[in-house]
């Protein structure tokens, strides 16, 4: 029993067989001059074009890159001012370690979140002095699922170019946003957002791991990270990941294609598990709000639980769940977001994240409670 | 538990034979090292998992600081001493059956249990579960009374084991395992606190013991004991803690300049050195000044350097009772060596056979047939 869908998601078959003829038949550099390759590099745009017309974008303005954490450092790399180690980037205290270590490195100003992990827009503003390049705000967490007020983060960044361009200063300024865990659950066309620069990844859209993207509204100037052939409009040197991309394409609109649908079905299948950790679950304390959060994220905490412990015994039980954070458990650290949000040590330590997809069914939510609640109430003596 | 197949197992056999037991990761060491990561929170997790598949408790006792002083100090002052120190009988006397013996105890602990290739021998009483009643004076025996031993006496007999009477080490039955020449200077009121669940056993039994129970370490590559000097070598953990300055290498015996060197701390007694000249003889490490910073090297093995008929112990440490002067015992120079016939009177091992010497800081280790009496450190 998989749920750890914000982790990893299964590559679906139809994007595996859009992708395998890439591997093997039609091979070629789409640079090269001959007729297959120039097949290739249309083949290669045209996927392109797909994923831009998911998003709201054009072509040109989408850059590919190896996942997210490439595309974050691409967006962030630049935004330093040069004046102020403080100066640069605003950032909130729960975004991914990519973007946290990246805005650390370009001088970073870190807003704080409310205790569900909500962003204060008023807060920002406050926040954006003349010396900010980049706000960078996740679109959804992938510890709590909690989802930002994104237009309203733009609108205050529209308010405030006008504001700088009435008073003479020259500083731009940029909104990104790291919208990993949003594909396929979340409107993602970045016109309706007013984002500036976006970051989505194959991997947690059932696409192929190892691809994401950038995206760079036309007009926002950036410095590449790697040097080479001048791929991506010079942003992304490397000759192109054209299976990866055309399975990208393909993830990407067959996650917006059931958008609808799947959080519908997804939204209930929340409610229900939710519902049983609450009721049956003793001491269990639910980290989402009723309202603006992602359909398939349940993080929850059992004080005095030792959820790694809980992990381990779910995965002998053939049952893979997250604690509060992965990344955080794998350093042998408290999870940087729990903390923020301003749970005890001991709550953050009992806290498990279950996150559904699109191969959760019902029936396999009933199979998964009563495991749960065994495995918690044995755990917890022995924690 | 390290995360290991050895303590995984050992933990497994406790609980079988029905004691409260807890398990416990020692961080000692996390720091990463240039070209290699210190695996501990990997190995901290996989000792958690087992912890959790055998439904114990699980605890972390940071000995980080402790250890830095009591191994890490006391190693790296060793070679500025220019000696060839054993951090693994530094790390055994000080932390496991020191410091985190007595965090036990203190925790409400009876006793402790590692997953080390040694065996304990318990003089019991008649309602002894383990061995028959053994003579002090002649531990010779052991090797008849341990027969239907296995490694985890039963229940009943542990407090029996805590009654005062003489507890012996023996080796492991496991003869390339054996890891007592590391545990020569625990004491014996540790030991008597001590379980050595699968010392009864060989590797590749400990292993086919845990896949039988399915415990989640059973394939796992054996730990590095001491994880940073695994991977990265000495030499370069060396280079992270001490300046060196490049020296002179002379040769012994005419006190020519045949190279040079980047630090004589590098260098250990006995050690083949290739000095670069082109079809000579190897040359051999025979000594060092650390002052000047000079190491010298000999080519002729029949160098009295090389040879010893005697060895002198500093620090000497006896589990039991001291040697007796004119009895014969063996004594093993470096782990996994063979024994070599011996006696001992005082701090003075007289070898039967002139051997190949040992490095100064090495520790010589005398054992009664399979019984450890203690040992010293090589002067």
């Amino acid at each position: 029993m998989y749920f750890d869908y914000a982790a990893a998601t299964p590559v679906d078959k139809k994007v595996l067989t859009a992708m395998s003829p890439y591997f093997s038949d039609q091979f070629y550099n789409p640079s090269s001059a001959y007729s297959p390759a120039r097949q290739v590099r249309a083949d290669y745009q045209a996927a392109k074009h797909r994923i831009a017309q998911v998003i709201g974008a054009k072509p040109a303005e989408i850059i590919i890159t190896s996942g997210a954490t490439e595309s974050i450092n691409l967006a962030l790399a630049q935004c330093h001012s040069g004046l102020d180690p403080e100066s640069g980037v605003i950032t909130t205290a729960i975004e991914h370690p990519a973007v946290l270590e990246t805005a650390r490195q370009n001088g970073a100003r870190i807003l704080p979140v409310d205790s569900k992990g909500r962003v204060d827009p008023e807060n920002l503003e406050k926040y954006i002095t003349d010396d900010i390049k980049i706000v960078s705000i996740g679109y959804a967490n992938n510890e709590l699922g909690v989802v930002q007020n994104l237009k309203a983060v733009a609108e205050i960044c529209r308010q405030k170019r006008l504001e700088r361009v009435e008073s003479g200063v020259a500083m731009p300024l940029v909104l990104h946003t790291d919208a990993s865990q949003a594909a396929g659950l979340l409107d993602i066309n970045v016109a309706r957002l007013g984002v500036d620069l976006m970051t989505l990844s194959s991997g947690k859209c059932y696409g192929p791991k190892g691809v994401g993207l950038l995206y760079v509204r036309a007009g926002v100037v950036l410095d590449p990270l790697f040097n080479g052939g001048g791929q991506e409009a010079g942003l992304r040197s490397g000759t192109e990941n054209v299976a990866g991309v055309m399975g990208f394409a393909t993830a990407l609109e067959m996650a917006e294609k059931k958008r609808k649908n799947e959080v519908r079905r997804l939204e209930g299948l929340q409610r229900n598990l939710e519902k049983y950790i609450i009721s049956d679950i003793k001491n269990a304390e639910l980290h989402s709000i009723s309202k603006q959060k992602l359909p398939n994220i349940i993080n929850f905490s059992v004080e005095g639980l030792d959820a790694e412990r809980a992990v381990f015994a779910l995965d002998q039980r053939g049952v893979q769940v997250s604690t509060g954070s992965a990344c955080a458990a794998n350093k042998g650290t408290r999870s940087h977001v729990l903390t923020a949000i301003g749970l005890s040590p001991a709550a953050a330590d009992g806290s498990l994240r279950i996150s559904l997809g699109r191969g959760t069914t019902k029936k396999e939510i009933e199979e998964f409670k009563p495991i749960l609640k065994e495995i918690i109430d044995h755990e917890q003596k022995l924690s | 538990m390290s995360g290991g197949v050895d303590s995984s197992l050992s933990a497994a056999l406790l609980v079988e034979a029905g004691y409260d037991v807890t398990g416990v990761y020692m961080k000692n060491w996390s720091r990463d090292l240039p070209g290699m990561k210190c695996p501990w929170a990997e190995d901290l997790a996989d000792a958690k998992r087992v912890a959790v598949q055998l439904g114990i408790p699980f605890q972390v006792f940071d000995f980080e600081s402790e250890y830095k002083h009591l191994v890490v100090d006391y190693m790296i002052g060793e070679y500025q001493r220019g000696r060839t120190p054993n951090p693994d009988v530094m790390c055994n006397q000080e932390v496991k059956f020191g410091i985190f013996l007595r965090a036990s105890l203190d925790d409400g602990a009876d006793m402790i249990a590692t997953g080390h290739y040694a065996q304990i021998v318990r003089k019991t009483g008649s309602s002894s579960g383990c061995s028959g009643p053994v003579s002090k004076s002649s531990p010779e025996n052991f090797s008849e009374d341990r027969k239907h031993c296995s490694g985890v006496p039963l229940l009943r007999s542990t407090r029996t084991a805590l009654s005062g009477s003489p507890v012996f080490l023996v080796r492991g039955k496991d003869e390339n395992k054996d890891q007592t020449y590391f545990l020569y200077r625990v004491t014996e009121s540790a030991l008597e606190r001590t379980l050595f669940p699968i010392g009864h056993l060989t590797k590749p039994e400990v292993r086919a013991e845990a896949e039988k129970r399915g415990l989640v370490t059973a394939g796992r590559r054996d730990s590095q004991g001491i994880c940073f000097v695994g991977n990265v070598g000495i030499r370069e953990f060396l280079s992270q803690y001490v300046e060196t300055a490049p020296g002179d290498i002379l040769e012994q015996e005419t006190g020519r300049k045949l190279g040079r060197h980047d630090g004589a701390i590098f260098y250990t007694f006995g050690q083949r050195h290739n000095l670069g000249v082109g079809g000579g003889l190897p040359y051999y490490v025979v000594g060092k000044d650390m002052e000047k910073n000079e190491v010298y090297v000999s080519a002729n093995l029949n160098n009295d350097e090389f040879w010893r008929e005697e060895l002198v112990l500093s620090d000497p440490h006896w589990i039991n009772q001291p040697p007796r002067v004119g009895h014969k015992y063996q004594v093993r120079l470096r782990h996994r060596a063979p024994l070599i016939d011996c006696t001992v009177g005082g701090e003075v091992v007289k070898l039967e056979n002139p051997e190949r010497a040992i490095a100064p800081g090495q520790s010589a280790v005398i054992y009664d047939g399979e019984v450890v009496l203690g040992g010293g450190i090589v002067t």
